[in-house]
């Protein structure tokens, strides 16, 4: 049998099968220039697909972003190559930069620490197991230089950083009491809380096996 | 020709996305594709820009016609298709136009905006696959550089598999033949 191109070609990448395969490969190994053909295919795709290769490592253009998520504050943060990159995509629901949230608390939590429905959701939930669409929602998670897990969340229409230590989760900078403390709180944007994050992160944000982990750890720093 | 983006603008660098927040699971999956589609994007038309624009289009139009997508088959094979049908009814547009693609504009795509990969024979790949027809060009990109098996390309593509095998062999032989002088 003297295969066409086309069959040599399609063996080559694996698209024949039983009796057509085998008679291609059979032709194959008996001719040095059929051999030749399928080194110059593989060859010319390999050198393809490492030509295209660096587009699928490059940011993503805003405007696409934009389209795909409706939202204008779309914020990018800064991170090393060598980990998982991330984007911070502020929901519709964050779009106030000063938002109003009231604080339910049914059973007072120390002064400045996330109540209980809030702690629950620090506790429990994790970035990789989230819903599309809930309001409530865990924006990422990072490692304060201090060593303590810290995690920043949105709830409705507000968005705060909360680490954790040895009483609960301490709320952190736009999402603790300032100056008007009280029942009401003056929201962070999520653009501000990524930005407030960035500048508390010791590192990069966890990844998702590093979240499950914490986790498991009740999200207590290791020793 | 790069287009200021924000991130730029305001010092930050700009990064990929993990994990979208608040997006529903046809847009979530979008996101996910983007980097492939920017790539077949990149392998259909002739610079960044254009891929820019091509991709852009694409999207506009998947979410206008999101529910004509079924559930339960392949995203990637839907937007391609789509994507390569506006590649396709541009280039006509163009030709009535009677609009042709400048050498000099050809083959500068990947390389120049693509950072520290950059490098002399970048510059060949693109200039070779500018120089094939519609018909090869795709063939060659849907199967060696996105992957697709031939049957899956000749859907994308709307062509029996024999055909797209054919056309997928003269592409290669052209850019064999280009490629071989310039090495």
């Amino acid at each position: 049998m003297t295969p066409t191109p086309e069959q040599v070609a399609a063996w080559a990448d694996g698209q024949l099968e039983g009796a057509e395969a085998l008679a291609v490969e059979a032709a194959v190994r008996a001719s040095p220039a059929l051999q030749a053909e399928v080194a110059a295919h593989k060859a010319l795709r390999d050198r393809l697909a490492a030509h295209f290769a660096p587009l699928m490592r490059q940011p993503p253009n805003l405007d696409h972003l934009k389209t795909l998520t409706g939202a204008d504050n779309v914020t990018a943060l800064p991170v090393r190559r060598a980990r998982p990159r991330w984007v911070w995509l502020a929901g519709p629901a964050l779009a106030a930069s000063v938002a109003l949230a009231v604080v339910l608390r049914p059973s007072p939590p120390p002064a400045g620490y996330a109540g209980s429905q809030l702690a629950a959701m620090l506790d429990n939930q994790l970035v990789a197991d989230q819903q599309p669409g809930g309001a409530r929602r865990i924006l990422l998670s990072f490692r304060a230089r201090s060593g303590a897990f810290c995690r920043a969340f949105a709830d409705g229409a507000s968005a705060g950083i909360a680490c954790r230590d040895g009483q609960g989760w301490k709320l952190e900078g736009a999402g603790a009491p300032g100056a008007g403390s009280g029942e009401y709180r003056q929201a962070g944007s999520a653009q501000e809380i990524m930005q407030q994050a960035q500048d508390m992160a010791a590192g990069d944000a966890l990844g998702p096996q590093e979240e499950a982990q914490a986790r498991k750890a009740g999200w207590l720093a290791p020793k | 020709m790069k287009r200021a983006s924000p991130s730029v603008a305001s010092g930050r660098k700009a990064v990929f996305l993990s994990d979208p927040i608040a997006l529903d699971s046809f847009s979530s999956a979008l996101l996910g594709l983007l980097p492939r589609l920017r790539r077949f994007a990149c392998g259909l038309s002739r610079d960044r820009v254009e891929a820019d624009d091509l991709c852009q289009t694409t999207l506009e139009r998947a979410l206008r016609n999101r529910d004509k997508w079924q559930d339960g088959t392949r995203l990637d094979s839907w937007i391609y298709k789509m994507m390569r049908n506006i590649w396709i009814d541009e280039v006509r547009a163009r030709n009535r136009r009677g609009q042709t693609f400048m050498e000099e504009e050809m083959g500068v795509a990947i390389g120049a905006d693509g950072g520290q990969e950059a490098g002399a024979t970048l510059g060949d790949i693109d200039r070779a696959l500018a120089t094939l027809p519609e018909e090869q060009r795709e063939a060659v990109i849907l199967v060696m550089v996105e992957g697709y098996s031939y049957k899956e390309a000749a859907e994308i593509v709307g062509c029996p598999v024999g055909t797209l095998n054919s056309r997928l062999v003269r592409g290669r032989d052209a850019l064999l033949a280009k490629l071989g002088e310039a090495a």
